[in-house]
Parts: structure tokens; C-alpha cells; sequence
């Protein structure tokens, strides 16, 4: 009885013969109904590629006005970063923080992780911090909140319609993208087969 | 003897991080495609879920009945709390948008903690239940929690766009209680072992 040909569901600890899927299969728990695996056809090419993608978008994301609004005369252009610096000067530091971590940091965090793990992959080259890096994308991935800011911004928009007329800049349309991009990101990294992709790179080098 | 299907019972743990099976029951072992710890269950999952449970409870207290964002009109405020811009939203004829902001962020919130409350009693009373069902409801409470920090991003939004000398939107105490409460819960949700549901049951 060799602990590889068995798996173990992660919500009900039901002991299982290891699935293998084809790719577009799905294999869920019988017991509890939770996904075990879903293999994605060229999982480590295409996050490699949406990675590149990704980085890309992210700066004209950053940097370009998203949206802008006249008000009594004063004219005014947001973009991720300056919603964040408003906060900080009214005093509220911990929302800032917390704003900031969310729509900012740990995107880009994230999209950098993948890069970094599907390039290495992608070009079989072995790294000492592969593991160190696949935890931290790990434990990443529920922070990152783009798709739940792009819900805000409508909100926010339908609110201010109400007070005067918006325009929306090349910022918000490369936000889009870059949203897009990361969903497609997560749903195409397939996290078991990097894993083995890594512990077959470790054994390959060991002398 | 059914309960031998679970896979502790028969030797073995699964790696948290990793996934990989491993054929031992030692707690302070490491796994050994990852070097992380393993842990049969989460460590201490029902204090610290419980630990989390209470402060987000009573955070969510402030979160209500502190203004979330105070609008400034030519030197008049507006104080609004999460329930005064939800109605306002709703008397401005947008209605859509105001049952998605009640949805995001009164009944996300308070059926999470009522939620996680119930698993709580659940795994720790042993009830017999229908884990399955339960389960299910772990999931949608895990997936559906980052969805509540729609109100805080607004806020940031709309307090760097109107400030404009004459009318500015400036945040008030509750919004950092409230990110505060979704942040908690998030945590909480994270840290309660739905294994934990299937553990205490006898007839599966």
C-alpha cells in the first residue's frame, strides 16, 4: 500500500484511490461532493503566458487615470493608489492598509509568484525557493480582491452619476484586462501538477 | 466498521499546503514533498475559530451604528451608516444596485457569523447532522466572504473622487470596524476544519 496511489479529500479526510481525470474531467469526492482535480490542458504554458500578461496590464492599470469627475468646476481623476492616499490623510490608516494590501500589493505579489513558478517550470530550471514560493501564492490567493473592486467601482459610479457626469480613462479598460487576466490566471493554474512538477525537479537534480 | 474510511483512521495525513499523502500519524512530522508541518486536523481549530468568531461579533457591533461615511455640503454634514446609504440608494430608484450593497454587506456578514456560529456548535456538541449539507454550507461561507469588502473599496473610491473644497466624502469609524469584521471572519471561516463535521458522525 503505497501512500501515492491514495488520496485524501481535504474537507471530509475520506481515504480515496488516487483519481487521474482526463483533461476536462472533473473529479470530486464522492462522500462530501468537494473537487479534487480538474486538470487544465497546458496549465504550466498558459499561466506562464497569462503571468507575462498579467505583469504587463498591471502597470497601466496602476499608474493611468481610471475614472474622473467634474465637480462645482474642480476636476478630479482617481486612480488604485490615490484612493488609498485619501484614506491615509483623512486618518484612517488601517483601512488604507487594508485597501491597499487588497487591490494593490497582493496582485501584484501574486502575478509575480506565478510568473516566477511557471517560467522555472516552463523552462525546467530548478530553484531552491520553488516551495517557499508555491506556500506563498498559496496562502495569497484569497487575499487578492480585484474582481471585488470592480464591483465597487460600479457601485461607486451608479452613486456618483447621481452627483455630476463621469468620464473613464484608459486606467479603468487596462483594469479590466487585468482582472480578466487574473481569472483566468487562477482558474488555469492547476496547483497539484506544479507540485509534482516540483518534486520531480528536485529529485532530477539531487546529485 | 465504516469509520475506517477516513484516512487518518487508517494511518494516513494529508499536507495542507501541498496535498501529498503522507503514511504516518506523528503531529510533529514534516511533509516531505514540502517541508511544511502536518497536521491531521488544523491545529486548534475550534479555539481559534471561536477566538475569531467573538471579536468579529463584536466589532460588527460599532460597524452598524457608527457613520461609515459622513457627506460634507457646504459645510453641512451627512453622517451615513451601512443601512442609511442602502436606503438611500434604494429611495434614489436604484434598486438593482441597493439589494446588491445589502446583500454585500448586512446579509454576507451577519449570515456568515450565524453561519460559522452553527458549525461551531455542530463540531463541538457532535451533533448528528447531514454533513454533507453542512459542508456545502462551509464552502459558500468561505467563498462568499471577500465579497463584503465591496463597501470598503467604495469608500475609498468615493473619498478620493468627491473632494472638492464645497462637497467632500470623508470615512467615518465604522469603515474600519467593518473591514475589521470581514477580514476576521474570513479568517475564521479559513481556520474552522470542516473534517471536523465528519469526524463526529456514526453512521456514515
Amino acid at each position: 500500500m503505497h501512500s501515492t496511489h491514495y488520496d485524501a479529500c481535504p474537507e471530509c479526510d475520506l481515504l480515496l484511490r488516487a483519481a487521474q481525470p482526463n483533461i476536462g474531467e472533473k473529479a470530486h469526492c464522492p462522500r462530501c461532493g468537494f473537487l479534487l482535480s480538474r486538470p487544465r490542458k497546458q496549465s504550466i504554458e498558459r499561466t506562464f503566458a497569462l503571468s507575462i500578461a498579467g505583469f504587463i496590464s498591471f502597470f497601466p492599470a496602476n499608474l493611468l487615470p481610471m475614472m474622473g469627475i467634474t465637480l462645482l468646476g474642480n476636476a478630479n481623476t482617481g486612480i488604485l493608489m490615490s484612493g488609498v492616499i485619501a484614506l491615509f490623510n483623512e486618518g484612517m490608516i488601517a483601512v488604507a492598509i487594508v485597501v491597499f494590501l487588497a487591490s494593490i500589493l497582493f496582485p501584484l505579489l501574486h502575478i509575480c509568484l506565478s510568473l516566477l513558478i511557471s517560467g522555472h517550470l516552463y523552462f525546467n530550471r530548478p530553484h531552491r525557493h520553488l516551495i517557499k514560493w508555491m506556500h506563498c501564492m498559496h496562502h495569497l490567493d484569497e487575499w487578492v480582491m480585484l474582481e471585488v473592486y470592480m464591483l465597487s467601482i460600479i457601485v461607486a459610479c451608479v452613486k456618483l452619476m447621481a452627483l455630476a457626469p463621469l468620464e473613464f480613462g484608459w486606467g479603468l479598460y487596462a483594469f479590466i484586462a487585468l482582472i480578466i487576466i487574473t481569472t483566468l490566471l487562477s482558474s488555469n493554474l492547476d496547483e497539484a501538477l506544479f507540485w509534482q512538477r516540483i518534486d520531480q525537479l528536485g529529485k532530477e537534480n539531487q546529485p | 466498521m465504516k469509520a475506517k474510511k477516513n484516512a487518518l483512521a487508517q494511518g494516513f495525513m494529508r499536507c495542507h499546503d501541498c496535498g501529498y499523502l503522507t503514511k504516518t500519524i506523528d503531529q510533529h512530522s514534516l511533509c516531505p514533498r514540502c517541508d511544511s508541518h502536518l497536521h491531521a486536523r488544523r491545529p486548534r481549530s475550534l479555539q481559534r475559530t471561536t477566538a475569531l468568531l467573538f471579536s468579529s461579533f463584536f466589532l460588527y457591533i460599532p460597524a452598524n451604528i457608527f457613520p461609515i461615511m459622513t457627506v460634507n455640503q457646504f459645510g453641512a454634514g451627512d453622517p451615513h451608516t451601512i443601512i442609511g446609504g442602502i436606503i438611500e440608494l434604494i429611495d434614489g430608484g436604484m434598486v438593482p444596485i441597493g439589494l446588491l450593497v445589502l446583500v454585500a454587506s448586512i446579509v454576507v456578514p451577519s449570515s456568515k457569523l450565524v453561519g460559522i456560529g452553527l458549525l461551531l456548535l455542530c463540531a463541538h456538541f457532535r451533533w448528528q447532522i447531514n454533513a454533507r449539507r453542512w459542508t456545502v454550507m462551509y464552502r459558500v461561507i468561505a467563498f462568499v466572504g471577500r465579497w463584503s469588502m465591496l463597501d470598503i473599496f467604495m469608500i475609498s473610491i468615493l473619498v478620493n473622487l468627491v473632494n472638492s473644497g464645497s462637497v467632500q466624502i470623508i470615512a467615518g469609524p465604522a469603515a474600519t470596524a467593518f473591514a475589521a469584521v470581514v477580514i476576521l471572519t474570513m479568517l475564521a471561516a479559513e481556520n474552522f476544519d470542516p473534517r471536523l463535521l465528519w469526524d463526529n458522525q456514526q453512521n456514515l
